[in-house]
């Protein structure tokens, strides 16, 4: 063991040399990286199959450690798992389509009635207003309204066939990706931080384990959450007897992954329905009662227990988040709203520690 | 060479008729052919020579090795400085890794040199807090003498390890825990025998 005192000291040529190596090395990983999402962003029929495959390949690679356990080579164990999975997910959905099907139709039949029901009721409360307060309401908002939903109705029939194609496309192209996700992530990965330079790797590494584990949570939860709550109103609403009460119950789920809004506007659409055609009645209290119900069960008991300690964010960002999310990508941005705010709260945390604490310290 | 001539010389002598393939002859030059990728996997035969490991079996040095990193660094690179968040434990698989301590972070009148703790050489070990602690911060600097290579083990790694082999885990939490206790020991030592010092030297005061 040499006495030292102090860091040895090194010729300016290493020391630039070395920078050099370490600078064209970050410039590289960083080019890959831009390179690689320039080419998912202006690719979305690959990247959006892409993006499928990976959330369910976090989903779902769990278990694979439980078939690795049994001894199970791995290519044949996510073989079985692609089967199971496909199976359970294409089964109902051919077994369901044809129901949804129907319901539709009978949704699409019924529409007259909403639209006279709506139009009857509001000619009686604008005579109503017109006889106690003198002011005449204009009607061409009422039929702008179910214009504008008919022809909107129009547009999504044409569409259909677009939809089916890409429908088509993505059933070959996300089980395709997501065997390759589940068989060789670890490899990906490998590759992936071979080319990260020294500097940067131990928090890249962490950083993006964290990201991934934190997304694959908080998906398998809110997919967990939003069958339950599913389940719950298309069971009761079953039950009751009321209309439609598979869609409903299909709306309720989905809606549910929006934060906030979502249970609202899942319960919006049959509180009406179930308004026009029982009034107000038994059984529309029952459906009311039902929504809030299942919205108690979800916000007191299913939220606290799985969604709200993997995120962790506060209700004002959550709301933030949302918005922002559904201003830039619709729909989507609100589902993936979340997510995305837990890995910027993240790498904002990671960002702060490095200069603040180690500053500090 | 010498099994075809053994079987050669049985063959010509006529007292014995080769009639069936000696399974475990075959298999003994099919595992030992160059090619076999056993064979050019390093990593686990390093790992067989670490001390800490010496409990695990072959086939867990080699599922061990996939779970690993190697990383490349060249003369005076510093692989963490003290202070830097940590999550990685590292092998030296070549090379030279010095160890300074800034004392300057634990009592702010100390000189401003970095002290030199200790060198460290192929197949010595450091950075294991890291892989126990959350949160976890380098103590230490650690720089690079000469051209090294390391073979690092992560946070990341370590979950996946628990999650997917969990035997294996615990043979390696077991053998950390080892090398910690091994310093907690050697820490409390040199704690008591300052502090006999300590009580001499106040008493001849």
């Amino acid at each position: 063991m040499k006495a030292k005192n102090s860091l040895p000291i090194l010729s300016r040529e290493s020391l630039r040399g070395r920078f050099k190596k370490e600078r064209s090395r970050l410039i590289f990983f960083a080019t890959c990286l831009m390179l690689g999402l320039a080419t998912l962003t202006f690719l979305p029929r690959l990247s959006v199959p892409m993006g499928i495959a990976y959330i369910l390949h976090l989903i779902l690679s769990p278990l694979l450690p439980w078939m690795g356990r049994l001894k199970i080579n791995k290519t044949i164990s996510v073989s079985i798992l692609l089967f199971i999975f496909g199976f359970f997910t294409l089964y109902p959905i051919i077994r369901v389509v044809p129901l949804v099907q129907t319901e539709v139709g009978s949704l699409h039949s019924y529409m007259p009635k909403i639209e006279s029901f709506i139009t009857k009721d509001y000619r009686k409360y604008s005579a109503i207003l017109y006889e106690k307060t003198g002011i005449e309401l204009k009607d061409h908002y009422v039929i702008d309204t179910f214009e504008f939903l008919k022809g909107q109705i129009k547009v999504g029939i044409l569409y259909i066939p677009q939809l089916l194609a890409l429908l088509f496309e993505w059933m070959i192209l996300v089980p395709f990706f997501l065997f390759f996700f589940l068989r060789d992530s670890r490899m990906m990965r490998n590759l992936l931080l071979s080319i990260a330079p020294n500097v940067i790797f131990e928090r890249f590494y962490f950083l993006t384990h964290e990201f991934n584990r934190k997304l694959g949570d908080y998906i398998f939860a809110k997919f967990i959450e939003a069958t339950l709550i599913g389940s719950i109103i298309t069971i009761g609403l079953s039950v009751m007897g009321v209309n439609f009460w598979l869609i409903w119950g299909i709306i309720a789920a989905v809606t549910n992954i929006i934060p906030y809004a979502g249970p609202i506007l899942g319960m919006l659409p049959a509180i009406v329905v179930s308004f026009i055609e029982y009034g107000i009645g038994p059984t529309f209290w029952g459906v009311v009662l039902l929504f809030v119900i299942a919205n108690i069960i979800d916000l007191a008991i299913v939220f606290p227990i799985l969604v709200s300690k993997i995120v962790d964010l506060h209700p004002l960002i959550v709301v933030v988040s949302v918005i922002l999310g559904s201003q830039l990508l619709g729909i989507v941005g609100m589902i993936v709203s979340i997510p995305l705010a837990a890995a910027v709260k993240l790498l904002v945390t990671e960002v702060y520690k490095e200069i603040y604490l180690t500053a500090s310290k | 060479m010498a099994y075809e001539k053994s079987i050669i010389e049985r063959m010509k002598s006529g007292d014995s008729e080769v009639d069936r393939i000696d399974m475990s002859t075959l298999r003994y030059m099919w595992l030992s052919n160059p090619f076999f990728a056993h064979n050019k996997d390093s990593l686990p035969k390093f790992l067989r020579d670490v001390l800490i490991l010496k409990n695990f079996t072959e086939n867990e040095l080699r599922v061990l090795s996939k779970y690993m990193h190697t990383r490349s660094f060249s003369n005076g690179d510093h692989i963490f400085l003290q202070g830097d968040p940590g999550v990685g434990f590292y092998f030296i698989l070549s090379g030279k890794v010095d160890i300074f301590v800034d004392d300057k972070v634990f009592e702010p009148e100390a000189s401003g040199d970095l002290r030199y703790v200790i060198s460290l050489i192929k197949g010595d070990y450091f950075g294991e807090l890291a892989l126990l602690q959350n949160n976890s911060v380098r103590t230490a600097t650690a720089t690079c003498m000469e051209p090294t290579s390391l073979l690092g083990l992560f946070k990341p790694d370590m979950e996946n390890l628990i999650n997917e082999r969990p035997i294996l885990a615990a043979k390696l939490l077991q053998s950390l825990s080892l090398i910690v206790t091994k310093r907690l020991f050697s820490l409390t030592s040199e704690i008591a025998h300052m502090k006999v010092q300590l009580a001499q030297y106040e008493s001849q005061k």
